[in-house]
């Protein structure tokens, strides 16, 4: 099996798990999943993440920080779909967890400044729309200079 | 990025932090972001947009300003 056709199996294997569990797999949960080596899976991870992919745990290289738009955290911005609780890195990956999903969903958001509860849904595969607003901080030339904080 | 109820809470939290105040996005606009990025994640054929595809896609969405430009992204 050449490397970019195993890379792929590894990511839909990940993405797979996640969206059946809610938490973004192990190196040894994918390994166990696909039949491979835990080894073999760190090594993918970290193709993954050159490839802007995913990003690992900083500091463990057998666990995943994110794959966008999950997090492999509890964040902020937790999505309710599938009869499941996912979380997201960012407002911008909740509305993604959905869409991956292709599911209605339920985002208990808060307003960013002032904490105010601020609810978002996805209906039929479309938003209930709302007057909010999503601000970026960073420019989108910068945005993987620190994906964490972006 | 943050969610927040008005453009005058966003600029709130801009003067707390010293913060320039960025373009603001629609619910509308970050839910086709969403879908263009993610909507077919969990398959195989599944990729994020390419650099020089960006600019055009955040374009369709109106988002036009320069700080959507990705052109320095020195991964793409």
């Amino acid at each position: 099996m050449a490397e970019h056709d195993f890379d792929t199996t590894i990511k839909v294997a990940i993405y797979q798990i996640t969206a059946d569990t809610g938490s973004i797999p192990n190196a040894a949960e994918v390994a166990d999943a696909t039949g491979s080596s835990e080894s073999d899976i760190v090594a993918a991870f970290e193709r993954l993440h050159a490839n802007r992919l995913l990003v690992p745990e900083p500091g463990d290289p057998t666990r995943i920080r994110m794959a966008p738009p999950f997090s492999g955290i509890a964040t902020a911005f937790p999505v309710e779909a599938r009869g499941r609780r996912y979380y997201a890195n960012c407002v911008w990956d909740a509305y993604g967890v959905a869409a991956a999903l292709r599911a209605d969903a339920v985002i208990p958001a808060r307003d960013g400044h002032t904490g105010e509860p601020l609810t978002l849904e996805v209906r039929n595969n479309a938003p209930v729309l709302q007057p909010y607003v999503a601000h970026f901080a960073v420019p989108a030339a910068q945005w993987w200079d620190d994906i964490v904080f972006t | 990025m943050l969610l927040f109820r008005s453009e005058e809470n966003v600029n709130r939290w801009c003067e707390a932090r010293g913060l320039p105040r960025r373009p603001l996005v629609s619910l509308d606009q970050l839910w086709q972001m969403s879908v263009i990025w993610y909507g077919n994640r969990l398959t195989v054929e599944s990729r994020r947009p390419a650099a020089g595809e960006i600019a055009s896609v955040f374009s369709s969405l109106g988002l036009t300003d320069p700080f959507w430009d990705p052109k320095a992204d020195r991964w793409g």
